[in-house]
Formats: structure tokens, C-alpha cells, sequence
């Protein structure tokens, strides 16, 4: 084990530790405000779709402009849990006019009997691993067809796009039966415990952080293995690894799938923390915008998309106070000048810096001599 | 006795003659008249009635009159009897203006001044119940008459659909004298839809076979309510026709529909094709993934706005604080409409101009990176975005459309909007003239070869750097120019390019990228077959969703265009 | 004679109307090497796409691989099978080290799941260190690819070649950009394969055609069809094929 692995280890170890205890310690001795906390689980689930955006895109060469989409059917799956849990609380309920426990949504729409396909997400675990293989399906048929037809480079963007929008546009009808335009929201409860309770927040803050230490241990592992090689191989010369008998699509596919999955980890994490998720969330714009975290942070580095989702949405919570009317010209702005000026993102700049230090002692070397 | 009979017949013709002739001069106000002056009440009701289908203005007026006892019965001095209205205002001794009912003009005396009677001197003409109920039905029915046939049309169709029994005679009497064959049409198809409600069985037959002759949309539900009845009835003759009468509807009704979606699928296509012509060349000849594309459309959009303000009366605006005042030429009429045709260059040029600066400023340095290339217009798209809320507000701002692009035209039952003819042949233009720009002219050439393979063309004198700029220039104008089209047909407001970004990439994909032929064939094929799914599955939502699927499923089966490896270097 | 390994018969390619292989036979027997000359455009690569599932004919020709019908093959089963490629641009994977160029090339399953979690055996950490010595690369090991010279990842690529052990080598001007020393060399180790494994060696350069061909079989190719078989000696003298290539006095 060289250093720089060792040193690597004990960074990590020491952010993960202080994410997943110290953090949510300082907010229950009340240091860090329930605000705050709330704020810090949605940058770190932000950065699950980043980190999905990256293995995508900075590890295999695919832009996919579909992890919104799998983002959000993740937030459906574990939505539509949480909106059988409301019971008793909704508003049809509480007036003594649901009973057969239907979301308030339906009963709006008409309906009476709840439909077939919502009832087994009573169940948290159903609910669970419908987030991993909803998205994860999509994801398998959408990679399989596309790849198997050598669709790649900005042809696969075009082609995830309209994936996405394709889902928005589904999710925007009522009869989906999955709250239209309003998607889901007025959550009272996960699990048991009640959504008005800040301790709740702090254990789904614990939860967000859990998973994305584990995914980006996960990641880490993966690029190095000889999957990650030939993933890497496939960004930097897709047509070579076929001559070296690689199925270059197969592991495509499989990156594809992981990367929705992962994402859609991020999305159940996210709905019960924000409370809401509707149709507006699928669009292809939301994928630009993990795009842009992404190639604001660093891509082809693990730890670039972290910092930008959280950097960028730190940002834009000043900002669209601040700010209100500039906020989409500096996020358009900073995205022209990261991909004209920096195509390394955040991360690449104490390299360059060293770099420019070490030509300038060279020079300055070489003068005195 | 041959001369008798001669006489005979002579006598008869003179008859008929001069009672053709009094028929002719029976104008409604004179019936009126004869109303008024009838012996009883149950010859003045029979008179009313006969205006039932004829009626006019000035029945209208009369019968308000009446109703209102403003009619007087008038004696000459040669004991004549003249109904007479009186109106305007009364004079000192409470006289007033009087006007015969014969034809409205005043009353003169012996020496030829108008007269001014007072109603307390005059007899007024009585009403009954009776009476006002059939005036009623002679004013129900007083569009009939009316001059425009487009209110007449309207009326007609209003009394069928109802099926009162009591106005078929109306109706009947009607077509007898109408002339204009659309009227005549809707008055047949009223008379059958009220045959349809009628007490025996042989007149709702005939209503049935003129309806099945007719085979109108409209009637439809008419011929399931007359069927349903049929059946409860256990009538099979009324059965088989009333099946006989829907079956020739439903025909009809498949080929209106068909021609309709076949013509609104070709001009969502030309929408389309008109969207994308402009990303076939950025994106088709430069691989430039412009994300911006739709901005470019939304420019063109404002230009119009802005050009038809100034046509008005003005416009104010105030980007960022600055107040910007544009004057108006208050024009009007033509002038004001012929704004369009102005606008249709200025968007072209200023779609032109942001696209070079945006080549200049941006896409220049990311040739060599078309994934970077989609993300930093992607960046400029956001920015647009927000200037044009920030400019023109967030909401929607308003294009009107000159009359001659609003209107239109109905045949065989299918409508032809204004509007989308003018997007066809608009984009027939359009894509004869990128034709001609690309293969006739010296600038054509040069993007060809540029297109084909910069390096050469570089080596060979050409200057790249001003082709690629003119190209995008191109590419970007043609957008410009589509969205002073769709200003046209739907809203202006500053998302307006993100509705159509994702359709137009997907048109020059389908097509192939690089050929604009290809692009013209797959707009209008996914036009059409958006379109055709709309009308199959009865939910534009639903067949957009399919329409996408399929594209997806169609780059399985033909990739073309999309798998490029010919070449000698394994990873262009 | 025994049966051949690679049966190529009456093979005909078409791009866009123009006729890059026509009425191609051609026939390669086991441990055989064989020198493949013709002028540009003569069609030796698209004879290699052909071969190596890059390009697939027009239907009714038939191109075998003992018992294998190679046409109905694509790139990573034909690699699979026993045949590889080393390009005319050297392909390379530029951001990997060499020594990651050369395990991604390394004989064994090349699945998914077994990429993920197969480890390096000694076994192959011995093969790969015998391979970096072989092409000479052992003290850049942990280079990137991309920062290797030409004649470098040219020799790094037929490294590439021989870690995955094929049984067919399609190798496309092998001496392109490499300095006279090392395409002697380079000449040295495909006259040691041979026997082993067979070739087919597509080049330009006269002297290493002269050096390789010894007295193997060189295949002339003109027009996307075969001009001429024989021995080098044979080929020069033959008038056709003077007229044609060594006529041009070019090479």
C-alpha cells in the first residue's frame, strides 16, 4: 500500500467520520441549527446524482442527460410509500371522507379503490427496492437498446435527454395515477417516526451521509479494478477496446444501470428530506444542472463532484436570495468559464498552481545559474 | 271552343301572374300591416305566423312596437284606414313622430308635411297572448332570414339540433326559397334531424335516408339517440336505416379525420422542419451541439414582438433598470399587418448576429469537443433565458397574429387553418432556399468543403475561421426565422426555445445527421406520425411519449448516420 | 496441405458504390507468415475490417476461421476467438499506464463480473513483466501511454498484441515512424512468432517487407482484388505488379 493510498484512506475515514457523527452531535447539542442540517442532507444527496453524473461521464465518456429521471423515480418509489404513510393525517381523512386510505391526490381525482400497483409500497422495504429497481430498469432497457445500437457521444445525450423528458411528460398526466402536476408531498411520517420531528431530519441527514461515504468507497474500489480500467479505456477509445474483447456495450450497460441506481439512492433520500417531488424534478434541465456541478467540481475525480454539488447549491442558496434575478446568469456564466477556462474543474486548480510554481523556481533556477 | 280554351288558359296565366306579382310585393312590413288590419284575432295570428321564416329587421322593430303599444291605427280624412308607429320624442302638446307600418317612412299630410299625431287621439292596435306567442315564434326564428349565411347557418343548425317540431314547417318553407347551397345543406339537415323526433314512423325514415345522404359529423349523436329509440321500439326498418344513415357518418368520418391529421401532420412537420432546418446545418454540417438552438428560436420570437410593437404603438421596456422607450408608428389597417413581413428579415439577421457572437465568443475554441461544446451552450441557454425575463418580463408576451394568418378555410369538413397552410409553404421556401444557398451559391461550396473536412479545405486557401462563423451565422438566422413563425402559432415567452429543442435534435437525428434531405423526410414523417397517434390514442401527451419511444426504437433498426467509424484512425 | 486456418473466398465490400474489395481470395495456413504489399488504396485495410469484424461484407462471400464463420462475428468475439489487430495509428490507451495497457490486453476472461473481481495471478504478474521486458518498456512502466514516442507505443501496442495470445495476428505497417534499428527489431520479433502463431503483415517499407518476407508468401493487393502470389523475389520481378507499385519507382 503506497502513501498516497494511506493518506487517501485517512482523509476519507476522517470526512466520512465527521459527516456521518460529528456533524449531527454538534446538531443535537444544538451548534449546527435543524436549518442547517436539513441543508447539509440535501447537498450530500445532490451529491449522490453527481457522483452518478461522473461515473458516467468523467469515468466512461457517456453524458447522460437522464439522471435526473432516475433521480426522481428513486423519490417516486420511496414517495409513494410515504404517501400511504400520511393514513389517517391527510386532509380527505382527517373530514372522514378516505376510507380506504387513498393519497388525497386520488380521491381528488375521483377514485375510491387505491390501484393495484401502489399497494405493496405499504411496505418501507418494497418501497426500498423499488428505488433500486425501477430506475434500474428503465435504465437496463433504455442502455440496452441504445448501446446495442452503438449510439454514443452527444448522440447518447440527445437520446437521454428526450428519455427524460419523456418521463416528465408521464409523470404530468394524472391518470399515471402518480399526483400529476403536484407530484407528492404533505409527508407526516417514515417509518414511524413523524417529519416534524428535527431528530427525524438529523437521522436522514445520518442516513444521506452513510450512503455516500459508502457509494464513493464503492466508486473508489471499482475504478481500481479492471472493470475500472476498461471503463476508462472505453471513454478514452471505445472502438480499441472492442478490438482487445471487451463487449465494450456490456459494460456500458452496467455502468448505466449502477450510475441510475445510484442516483435514484440519492432521490429517496432527498424526498422525505425536502418533502416534495413532482414532475419539475425530470427535466432535462435538472440533469445539466448535476452536469454542472460535476464539470464545476472536477470530473474523472470522485471527490470534484462533492464538492461541486455542494459547493454550487451552497452558492445558490445565497445566490437566488442575494441575488434573485443574476442567479442563472452566474450558473450559465461560471458553467462557460469552468468548460472554456478550467476543464478540470475545482479540484485541478492546486495542481496547476504547483505546476506553475514549480516552472516558475525552474525559471528562476535557471537564471540565477 | 278552341278560342274559349284559349281564353280560358290566358285567364289562369294572368291569374297566376298577378298573384306571383302580389306574392312579390308581400313584403314583411306589409303583411304586418295586413296583421293589423285583419278582422280578427284569429286572422292577425294566421298573418303573424306567415312571417315565420321571413322575418326581418324591421319585424323585429315592428313586433317590439306592438308589444309595446306604440302602434296606432291611423283614419285619413277619406276614412282609410293606416296603421301607424309613433316614435321620438313628445312635443309640448305630447305629440310625436309618426311612421306608416307599410314602409316605415313618416306620415305626410294632404300638403305634404310630415305629420304629428297623439297617442291619446289614436286607436292602439290590441295583443293577446296568442298573439304575442306567435310573434315570438316568427322573432325565434328571425335569423333565418338573415342576410349574412353565416347567421343564418348558425340558426339553422341551432333549431335542428334542438328538434322542435313546431319550426319544421319554418324550415321547410325556408328552403323552398333559399339559394345558397351551404344553407341549404344545413336547412336539409335540420328538417331530417327534426323528422327524426317525429310522431310516424314513414317521416322518420325520410329523415334517416336524408341523413344518411348527408352523412353530417354533427348528426351522430342524433342517429344513436334516433337508433337506441328504434331498437327500444323494435322498429326494423327504422333500425336498419338509422344503422344505415351512422355507418355513412362514420365513414365519412374516418376519411375527414384521416385527411385532417394526414394535413396537421404535415404542418406539425413543417413546424418542425422550419425548428430544425436551422440545427441540420449547426448541428448536421458543423457537429456543433448547440443547446443554445432554442434561444436562437426565442430570439427571432422577441423580434417579431418588438418589430410589431414598433408597427403599433410602442414599446416600453426596462432591462436592469434602464428604462428603453421604442416609438410606434401607430400604423393601421394593412400597414399595421404587414409588420410580419418586415419582421421576417429583422429575426432572420438578429438570430444571425447573437449566433456569430456566440460562434466568436464560445464554439470556436470547442470544435475539437462536441460533449464541452453542448455544455457551454447549454450555459448560454441559461443566460439567454434569463435576459429575455429580464428584459421582457417572465410571462408570456403578446403576438397577434395578422388577419391573414388567423381564419380558415373549411372543406369537406376538414379545416385548413391559415396559419398552418402558411407554416407549409413557408417551410417549402425555406428549405428550396438552404438548397439553393447550399449548392448554388460560391458560400455553399465553401461550407461543404469546410463541413467535409476542415483541414484540406484550410490547406487549400479557404478560410475556415470565416465559413465556420458564416455557417453558424446561417444556422442561427434559419432559427431566428422559425421563431417568427411559431410566434405565429403559440406563446412567446422566455422558455419558449426549451419546448422546442428536444423535438428539433430529435428530427436531425432521425434524419441523419449531415443531410438535409433527411431532415426534411423525418420532420414530416414524425409529424405525421404524431399526428396519426394523437388521433389514434386520443391524447397528444401519450402519442408524443410513443413518438419518442419509436424514434428509439428506430435508431435500433437503422443507425445511420449515427455509427461513423470510416476512417483510418480508430477514434475520431 | 492441410486445411487452412483463414479462408477468405470471393469476397466483395462496397462503400457508397465504390468497390473497396472485390473478388478477394485468399488463404493463410497455420504458423504461416505472410506479407501483404499493394498501393494505397489498394484495399488492405478494409481487408483487415473485413477480418477482424470492424467492417462486415457484402453478402455471399464467405470468410472462415477454421470452422468459424468470422462474418457473422463482431470485434469482441472475433478477438475472443484468436485474432488480433494492431492498427496502422497506433491505438494505445493514452491515459492508462503501460503496464495497464498491457493488463487490459491480457489473456483471460473478459466478462463484466469478471473484470470486477479477478485479481492479477503471479502467474500474470510474471507474463507482464516478461512482456515489458519484450518490447523493451520495463522502466516506463508506469508511464501514460500518451506520453510514449511513436516507435514506443507502436512496440507497446504489439505487446498489447502478444499478451492476449493470439492465434491470428493482423498487424497493419508495424515499422511506421520507427527508426531503422527498431524495425529490424521489430522484424526480429515477428519472424519469432511465426511458427508459433500466424501473421499477416500489411507494409510499405521495401527493406522490411525484404527482411520479413524471407521465403514466406508476399500477397500484392491492387484494386481491393489480389494481383499476385509468391515469394518476394517472384513478386518484384512479376511485370504486373512492377507496373502497378514498384513501377511508380516510389517505394
Amino acid at each position: 500500500m503506497t502513501t498516497r493510498v494511506k493518506i487517501e484512506i485517512g482523509l476519507v475515514a476522517a470526512i466520512g467520520l465527521f459527516l456521518i457523527v460529528v456533524f449531527p452531535l454538534l446538531n443535537a447539542y444544538g451548534v449546527v441549527s435543524n436549518f442547517t442540517i436539513n441543508l447539509w442532507g440535501k447537498y450530500l444527496c445532490y451529491s449522490l446524482l453527481a457522483i452518478s453524473v461522473d461515473l458516467l461521464w468523467g469515468y466512461t465518456g457517456l453524458l447522460s442527460l437522464g439522471q435526473a429521471l432516475f433521480f426522481s423515480l428513486g423519490g417516486y418509489m420511496i414517495g409513494m410509500h410515504l404517501m400511504l404513510m400520511i393514513g389517517d393525517l391527510g386532509v380527505y381523512a382527517q373530514a372522514g371522507k378516505n376510507p380506504n386510505g387513498l393519497p388525497d391526490f386520488m380521491i381528488f381525482l375521483g377514485h375510491t379503490v387505491l390501484p393495484d400497483f401502489w399497494k405493496p409500497f405499504y411496505s418501507l422495504g418494497f418501497a426500498l427496492l423499488m428505488v433500486l429497481f425501477v430506475p434500474g430498469l428503465v435504465a437496463y432497457v433504455f442502455g440496452f437498446l441504445a448501446f446495442r445500437s452503438r449510439i454514443k457521444g452527444v448522440y447518447f445525450s440527445i437520446l437521454t435527454q428526450a428519455l427524460t423528458y419523456c418521463g416528465a411528460l408521464m409523470f404530468f398526466r394524472n391518470d399515471m395515477l402518480m399526483g400529476g402536476n403536484n407530484g407528492f408531498t404533505d409527508f407526516k411520517r417514515i417509518a414511524g417516526y413523524s417529519l416534524t420531528d428535527p431528530v427525524t431530519y438529523r437521522w436522514l441527514y445520518i442516513a444521506s451521509a452513510v450512503m455516500l461515504v459508502a457509494v464513493y468507497i464503492g466508486c473508489r474500489a471499482l475504478s481500481r479494478t479492471k472493470f475500472g480500467l476498461v471503463q476508462q479505456a472505453i471513454r478514452d477509445g471505445e472502438n480499441r477496446v472492442l478490438f482487445s474483447g471487451y463487449a465494450a456495450s456490456h459494460y456500458k450497460l452496467f455502468v448505466f444501470v449502477l450510475a441510475a441506481m445510484i442516483a435514484a439512492i440519492g432521490g429517496a433520500l432527498y424526498v422525505p428530506q425536502v418533502g416534495i417531488i413532482n414532475p419539475s424534478e425530470m427535466t432535462p434541465e435538472k440533469s445539466l444542472e448535476a452536469v454542472v456541478w460535476v464539470a464545476v467540481g472536477g470530473r474523472a475525480t470522485l471527490i470534484g463532484p462533492i464538492i461541486g454539488a455542494i459547493g454550487i447549491n451552497a452558492l445558490k442558496s445565497w445566490a437566488t436570495k442575494a441575488y434573485p434575478d443574476a442567479w442563472l446568469l452566474i450558473l450559465g456564466g461560471l458553467f462557460i468559464t469552468v468548460v472554456l477556462l478550467l476543464p478540470g474543474g475545482v479540484v485541478s486548480i492546486p495542481g496547476k498552481i504547483a505546476a506553475y510554481w514549480k516552472k516558475r523556481s525552474a525559471k528562476a533556477d535557471s537564471s540565477q545559474s | 271552343m278552341a278560342s274559349q280554351l284559349y281564353r280560358r288558359i290566358l285567364f289562369i296565366f294572368l291569374a297566376l301572374a298577378s298573384s306571383l306579382t302580389a306574392l312579390a310585393a308581400d313584403t314583411p312590413r306589409q303583411v304586418v300591416v295586413e296583421a293589423i288590419l285583419a278582422e280578427n284575432a284569429a286572422a292577425r295570428r294566421e298573418r303573424v305566423l306567415s312571417l315565420v321564416g321571413r322575418g326581418d329587421e324591421d319585424v323585429a322593430a315592428l313586433f317590439a312596437a306592438w308589444r309595446g303599444d306604440q302602434l296606432f291605427i291611423y283614419q285619413t280624412a277619406e276614412g282609410a284606414r293606416v296603421p301607424v308607429q309613433l316614435t321620438g320624442e313628445k312635443d309640448g302638446e305630447g305629440s310625436q313622430t309618426a311612421l306608416k307600418v307599410s314602409d316605415g317612412q313618416p306620415l305626410l299630410d294632404a300638403a305634404g308635411n310630415p305629420l304629428r299625431l297623439r297617442a291619446g287621439d289614436l286607436v292602439a292596435v290590441e295583443h293577446n297572448a296568442m298573439l304575442r306567442r306567435a310573434m315570438k315564434s316568427v322573432l325565434d326564428l328571425l335569423d333565418l332570414s338573415a342576410a349574412d349565411p353565416g347567421v343564418r347557418i348558425r340558426a339553422i343548425t341551432t333549431i335542428g339540433f334542438a328538434q322542435d317540431q313546431e319550426k319544421l314547417p319554418a324550415l321547410q318553407a325556408r328552403l323552398a326559397e333559399e339559394n345558397n347551397s351551404r344553407v341549404q345543406k344545413a336547412l336539409r339537415e335540420a328538417i331530417a334531424l327534426i323528422q327524426l323526433k317525429a310522431g310516424n314512423d314513414d317521416t322518420k325514415l325520410e329523415g334517416l335516408k336524408e341523413l344518411e345522404k348527408l352523412h353530417t359529423l354533427a348528426s351522430t349523436d342524433f342517429l344513436k339517440a334516433a337508433l337506441r329509440d328504434a331498437e327500444t321500439a323494435g322498429k326494423p326498418a327504422l333500425i336498419d336505416a338509422a344503422r344505415r344513415a351512422l355507418n355513412a357518418v362514420e365513414t365519412h368520418r374516418t376519411l375527414v379525420n384521416l385527411f385532417g391529421t394526414m394535413f396537421r401532420g404535415v404542418s406539425l412537420g413543417s413546424i418542425l422542419l422550419v425548428v430544425a432546418l436551422g440545427l441540420a446545418i449547426t448541428f448536421g454540417l458543423m457537429r456543433v451541439i448547440n443547446m443554445a438552438h432554442g434561444e436562437m428560436i426565442a430570439v427571432g420570437a422577441y423580434t417579431t414582438y418588438i418589430v410589431q410593437n414598433v408597427f403599433g404603438s410602442g414599446l416600453s421596456l426596462s432591462p436592469f433598470g434602464f428604462s428603453i422607450s421604442l416609438p410606434g408608428l401607430n400604423a393601421t389597417g394593412l400597414a399595421y399587418e404587414s409588420y410580419f413581413i418586415v419582421a421576417l428579415p429583422l429575426s432572420f439577421l438578429a438570430a444571425a448576429a447573437v449566433g456569430i457572437a456566440l460562434e466568436r465568443g464560445i464554439i470556436q475554441f470547442l470544435y475539437r469537443r462536441p460533449l464541452e461544446s453542448l455544455l457551454a451552450t447549454w450555459g448560454v441557454s441559461l443566460m439567454l433565458q434569463q435576459l429575455f425575463r429580464l428584459i421582457f418580463g417572465a410571462n408570456n408576451v403578446q403576438v397577434s397574429s395578422p388577419s391573414y394568418l388567423s381564419g380558415n378555410w373549411t372543406f369537406f369538413d376538414i379545416i385548413f387553418g391559415w396559419n398552418r397552410l402558411f407554416v407549409i409553404g413557408f417551410a417549402v421556401v425555406i428549405v428550396a432556399g438552404v438548397w439553393l444557398v447550399l449548392t448554388k451559391t460560391s458560400l455553399g461550396l465553401l461550407i461543404r468543403a469546410v463541413m467535409q473536412n476542415r483541414g484540406m479545405a484550410s490547406c487549400m486557401g479557404v478560410r475556415t475561421e470565416r465559413v465556420n462563423m458564416l455557417t453558424f451565422g446561417l444556422g442561427s438566422g434559419l432559427a431566428g426565422l422559425a421563431g417568427a413563425f411559431v410566434s405565429q402559432i403559440g406563446n412567446v415567452g422566455p422558455s419558449l426555445g426549451q419546448n422546442y429543442i428536444v423535438d428539433s435534435f430529435m428530427t436531425v437525428v432521425v434524419g441523419g445527421v449531415g443531410s438535409i434531405a433527411g431532415t426534411v423526410i423525418s420532420a414530416s414523417s414524425i409529424g405525421l406520425a404524431d399526428q396519426s397517434l394523437q388521433q389514434i390514442l386520443g391524447n397528444p401527451v401519450l402519442g408524443k411519449i410513443c413518438v419518442l419511444i419509436a424514434i428509439i426504437l428506430f435508431l435500433q433498426w437503422r443507425p445511420a448516420g449515427i455509427f461513423v467509424t470510416r476512417s483510418r484512425s480508430l477514434d475520431e | 496441405m492441410a486445411h487452412p486456418l483463414l479462408v477468405v473466398e470471393d469476397v466483395h465490400k462496397t462503400y457508397d458504390g465504390f468497390k473497396a474489395i472485390s473478388n478477394l481470395n485468399f488463404y493463410l495456413y497455420e504458423g504461416e507468415l505472410r506479407t501483404v504489399i499493394g498501393p494505397n488504396g489498394a484495399g488492405k485495410s478494409t481487408f483487415f475490417d473485413l477480418i477482424s469484424g470492424r467492417a462486415k461484407p457484402n453478402t455471399g462471400g464467405k470468410i472462415l476461421f477454421g470452422d468459424i464463420d468470422l462474418t457473422q462475428r463482431n470485434e469482441y468475439e472475433i478477438n475472443r476467438i484468436g485474432i488480433g489487430r494492431k492498427f496502422q495509428t497506433p491505438s494505445v490507451y493514452a491515459e492508462h499506464t503501460v503496464l495497464d495497457n498491457l493488463v487490459l490486453s491480457l489473456k483471460g476472461p473478459r466478462g463484466v463480473f469478471a473484470s470486477l473481481f479477478r485479481r492479477l495471478s503471479s502467474e500474470d504478474r510474471d507474463r507482464l513483466d516478461e512482456l515489458l521486458k519484450l518490447i523493451r518498456l520495463d522502466g516506463k512502466r508506469a508511464w501514460k501511454a500518451g506520453q510514449l514516442a511513436h516507435g514506443e507505443k507502436q512496440w507497446l501496442e504489439i505487446g498489447m498484441l502478444l499478451a492476449s495470445e493470439p492465434k491470428l495476428l493482423l498487424i497493419d505497417e508495424p515499422a511506421a515512424g520507427m527508426t531503422d534499428e527498431e524495425t529490424h527489431r521489430t522484424g526480429e520479433l515477428l519472424l519469432s512468432l511465426a511458427g508459433k502463431h500466424s501473421l499477416i503483415v500489411v507494409e510499405h517499407d521495401m527493406t522490411f517487407v525484404r527482411q520479413i518476407a524471407r521465403d514466406g508468401q508476399v500477397t500484392v493487393l491492387h484494386q481491393g482484388t489480389v494481383l499476385c502470389e509468391g515469394k518476394f523475389d517472384e513478386v518484384q520481378s512479376n511485370p504486373k505488379v512492377r507496373e502497378v507499385y514498384l513501377g511508380r519507382g516510389k517505394h
